[in-house]
Parts: structure tokens; C-alpha cells; sequence
């Protein structure tokens, strides 16, 4: 395999990788936009999903991309008892210490509840189509990599075209802009809120199924997939559903890219200092102007 | 005693442990236009925010035709008919000025009737029918206030209550504005207004409270208070001219 090669593989695998980080952050972006939410537990999530995809895979023989029907259904419902559960109030009175809070408890108590019922010890679906790849010269691009990037784009389009074309959609825009305005409009807050929540779990969930066909997981994997999911709606910008999916795929490529160029052990690192000169410089993100920038 | 649309009957209201309205009543008799005015900081804005169910009062009642909303949430309010063009517009700038609309007739009682309200508002301002499609934050200021009380007509209101609507505009669209409030009380609809340009606003009231910190420390007719000396010295900065 020649060095260009190597390079476009180390380039796909970015991508790929990215796309999940991608609708990761999309979930994150729309709890942060509408209630200012820093939901740190929504790696976690994802894990649960894939762990959920696991079960049903290995207990009843449901293929993984069947098993989104059942898993989407549980996550919309789990997210809307997240929401009304725990985050409700402090949702209503705008408290994001509070809220981070809680999240961070709900991060560790799902981290432990999974431990005990899955072990520590690494997972992962492998289907009997699990290593079919197309081969384009010496690259090599697994199928189910890019089933997984196939549904983070095509979740990204349905959430798209849920805002833009449903009443409740654009409630949850209007809410993510000025919620004391969009209050005055009728709109009851809680119910955007809690669809809003229902969504973004959603997202987790799909996240999570991508990744369980795809990698090897464990119980403690979360944090470090939602802290890089909020590297990707940083780049993205916050409130922004293209550019938090598209903030994921640089993401991706940043660190791919990085480990081969510089070294594994400063991937971690190189997506960082990327993280903190998008802070220092484009605090809206990298795509579009400031417009859905988090107000005051 | 006629008909009364919203009885405030001596509320209180705090943020926290600072009390902002003081036993504060007023009443809006249906078809008429009450303006509310004072200086920054008096607690008008105070006053819109609690009818809105935004605060709700430590002591007092609110009515709307005789029924208490001092209990509902907003929501429930809008959906009764009382609705709040706040200071400052606040419409969703990344919206298009079609979706502002449409949010305006969210709650159940206006949602049936979302192309007839359509109409109404686009007879009423044709400017915002050629820029609905337009992110409403490009709008000009003048467009920015039509589509602001747009919006709230979209709810079909009985009471409309507008926060400052002339704050920020131009002497011509000034008028404008308080010839389009005239224009919605021809229409049948009620409005409380809380205007800085208390000149206007006392012309153009039938009934008109002052609030000074927190308290109601005049009321009457719009053109008793407009011939007071008191209300001319403090709020419309005229100097009476001594003998």
C-alpha cells in the first residue's frame, strides 16, 4: 500500500468516525440550545444503545439495523422521562450548574448500572456481514462504516427537515432563540423541552448503534465520546444541525489525520488545541456567521 | 358599570426579596385603550409580565372577563386571549417572517383559524406579505414592530397588551404605530399600552394610570391627565410656564 493510499484510508476512516461524533453533537446542540443543558451523560447514551443493540443482537438474533426500530422507540420515551424526570426544573429556572449536575450523576449511575449488567469488559456486534469491505484500489471502506455514515447523514437531513417543516419544530427553534419569547407565543415550554430532550436521545441512540456495528465498546467509553461531541458542536456552532454533523466529520479528520501524521498519542491532544483555538477564535462556530449564538 | 375586559384588583409582586408592584389595581374595560405610563424602572414592564402569567402576584387577583388567571400559566393565558408584544419585539430572528406568524397562532383557540388571521395581518401590513419568506431579523425596524403586532394579532387576542412600541423608531413611523393602534381599536380589540411617549399615548387612551415606583399614583381619562400640570412637568418634559 503505497503512502497516498494509506493516507486517503487514514482520510475515509475520519469521516466515518466523525459522522458519529457528528449526530452526537446534534442531540447536544439542541439540549444546549433550548434549555442550556450541558448534557455531559449523552455519551453515555450512546453506549447504552450499543449495548441495547448488543442484547437484542446476541438474546434474539435482531439484525443491528433492524433493532434502530425498537431502540428509537425506547430512546424517545427515555428522553422524555430524562426531561420530566430530572431535568425539568432545572430547565425551568434556567440553572446550569444544576443541570450539569445532574447529568454527570446520571453519566456514572449509567456507567455502573451497564458494568453490572454487561461486565466491564469490551463488547461488540459482529454480524456475519460485519467484515465485507469494498475494495477501490488498495482502500478499503467496510460496509458497515458506511451504512453508519449513510444513517448519520440521513438523520441529520430528517432532523433538519423536522425543524424547518413541523409547527413543533420551528417551536423548538424559535424556544432554542428566546424562550421567554416563545413562551408569549402559547407555546407550552415544557412540552418543546421534552421533545426536544426525546430528539436528542434519539440521536444518541442512532449514534450508538453505528457504533456498536462498527467498534468495540465498554461501559466508561461515554465521557470520552460526549466530550468529543462537544468539541464537534464547538467547531460546528451551537443551535447549527449541518454544522454540528459537519464539526464532527472535521473532528474526525483532525484526529485520524493527526495520529498518522504526528503520532497516537497526540491525537487526544491535537483535537484539544483544535478545540481551544475554535474557542478563542470562532466562538460561533466554524460554518455561517454568529446568528444562533447562545445569548445571554 | 360597564363592561370590563381584565380587572387587576391590588397585586403584589416581587423578584426575589424586592418587591416591584405595590397593591397595584387597574381595569381595562372592553373596546377601549389604556395606556400605562412612568418612568424606567416604575414596573409597567412589571405589570405586563404578570398579567402574561410570566410572575405571578404574592397577593391580589387578575381577571379576564371575571374569570382568575392569577394561577394559570401563560400559555393558558395566551390561549384565553391576552397576548404581550413585549419590549423590544423579541421575534425570532432566524426565523422567516411566515414561521413568526405561524408561531403567533400556536395555541389551540387560533390554530383553526391560521389563513383567516393570515389575511387579516396581511391586509394590515402588505409590506410583510412580499418579505414572508425573509429571515425576520432583516427586517427593517419599522417592519421589525408590524411584525411584531402581527404576530400577536395571529392569536386572535381579545386584549392585546404592547410594551414600548414606538421605543427606537422614527418620528414618521411613530405615527405610523399609533395610527395602526387606532387602526386594531376600530377593529374591536382591546389594548393596554405602555409607551415612554406619554404625549401620544395619552392622546390616544381612554384611560390611563401612572405608575411611580411600583405604585398606581394617578388614574383617569387620557385627556384629564394629558391637561394635568403634574403629568405635563414629569413626563412630558414641558415647562410650565409661570405667571
Amino acid at each position: 500500500m503505497s503512502d497516498v493510499e494509506l493516507i486517503v484510508q487514514v482520510f475515509i476512516n475520519g469521516i466515518l468516525f466523525g459522522s458519529m461524533y457528528g449526530i452526537a453533537a446534534i442531540g447536544l446542540s439542541l439540549i444546549f440550545g433550548t434549555m442550556r443543558i450541558v448534557f455531559i451523560a449523552q455519551g453515555t447514551v450512546i453506549v447504552l444503545s450499543g449495548y441495547f443493540c448488543f442484547w437484542l443482537f446476541h438474546l434474539f438474533g435482531i439484525d443491528p439495523y433492524l433493532s434502530l426500530i425498537p431502540i428509537i422507540i425506547i430512546s424517545l420515551l427515555l428522553g422524555t422521562g430524562f426531561y420530566y424526570g430530572l431535568f425539568k426544573e432545572s430547565a425551568a429556572l434556567k440553572d446550569r450548574i444544576g443541570s450539569l449536575l445532574i447529568a454527570v450523576g446520571l453519566m456514572f449511575f449509567l456507567e455502573n448500572f451497564m458494568t453490572v449488567v454487561w461486565t466491564p469488559n469490551p463488547r461488540a456486534v459482529v454480524t456475519s456481514y460485519g467484515f465485507f469491505a469494498f475494495h477501490i484500489a488498495d482502500i478499503n471502506i467496510t460496509l458497515t462504516r458506511l451504512i453508519g455514515l449513510v444513517l448519520a447523514i440521513v438523520a441529520t437531513l430528517g432532523i433538519s427537515i423536522f425543524l424547518r417543516k413541523t409547527l413543533i419544530g420551528t417551536a423548538v427553534r424559535a424556544t432554542s432563540e428566546d424562550a421567554e419569547a416563545s413562551t408569549l407565543m402559547g407555546i407550552n415550554p415544557n412540552r418543546v423541552n421534552a421533545v426536544t430532550f426525546a430528539i436528542g436521545i434519539g440521536m444518541a441512540a442512532i449514534a450508538g448503534v453505528i457504533m456498536a456495528t462498527t467498534y468495540s465498546f465498554d461501559p466508561v467509553y461515554g465521557l470520552d465520546f460526549a466530550i468529543k461531541a462537544l468539541v464537534a458542536l464547538t467547531l460546528g456552532g451551537i443551535g447549527r444541525v449541518v454544522g454540528a454533523l459537519l464539526g464532527g466529520i472535521l473532528l474526525g479528520l483532525i484526529s485520524s489525520l493527526g495520529a498518522y501524521f504526528v503520532g497516537t498519542d497526540w491525537s487526544q491532544g491535537i483535537v484539544f488545541a483544535v478545540f481551544l483555538l475554535a474557542l478563542t477564535f470562532r466562538p460561533y462556530g466554524l460554518f455561517g456567521g454568529g446568528g444562533a449564538g447562545e445569548k445571554a | 358599570m360597564a363592561n370590563q375586559l381584565l380587572e387587576v384588583k391590588g397585586i403584589d409582586v416581587s423578584y426575589g426579596d424586592i418587591q416591584a408592584l405595590w397593591d397595584v389595581s387597574i381595569s381595562v374595560e372592553e373596546g377601549t385603550i389604556v395606556a400605562l405610563v412612568g418612568a424606567n424602572g416604575a414596573g409597567k414592564t412589571t405589570l405586563l409580565k404578570t398579567i402574561s402569567g410570566l410572575i405571578h402576584p404574592k397577593k391580589g387577583e387578575i381577571l379576564l372577563s371575571g374569570k382568575p388567571l392569577s394561577n394559570l400559566k401563560t400559555q393558558d393565558i395566551v390561549d384565553l386571549g391576552i397576548t404581550h408584544v413585549p419590549e423590544g419585539r423579541r421575534l425570532f430572528s432566524d426565523l422567516t417572517v411566515l414561521e413568526n406568524l405561524k408561531l403567533g397562532a400556536y395555541t389551540p383557540s387560533a390554530r383553526p383559524f391560521f389563513a383567516d388571521s393570515l389575511e387579516r395581518v396581511y391586509n394590515l401590513f402588505p409590506i410583510l406579505k412580499n418579505r414572508q419568506n425573509q429571515r425576520s431579523g432583516t427586517l427593517s425596524g419599522g417592519e421589525q414592530q408590524m411584525l411584531a403586532i402581527g404576530r400577536a394579532i395571529m392569536a386572535r387576542p381579545k386584549l392585546i397588551m404592547l410594551d414600548e412600541p414606538s421605543l427606537g423608531l422614527s418620528p414618521i413611523l411613530v405615527k405610523t404605530i399609533f395610527d395602526l393602534i387606532g387602526t386594531l381599536h376600530e377593529q374591536k380589540l382591546t389594548i393596554l399600552l405602555v409607551e415612554q411617549n406619554v404625549n401620544q399615548a395619552l392622546k390616544i387612551a381612554h384611560q390611563a394610570y401612572v405608575l411611580k415606583t411600583g405604585q398606581i399614583v394617578m388614574s383617569g381619562r387620557g385627556d384629564e391627565l394629558l391637561a394635568n400640570e403634574e403629568i405635563r412637568k414629569t413626563y412630558i418634559g414641558e415647562r410650565v410656564r409661570k405667571r
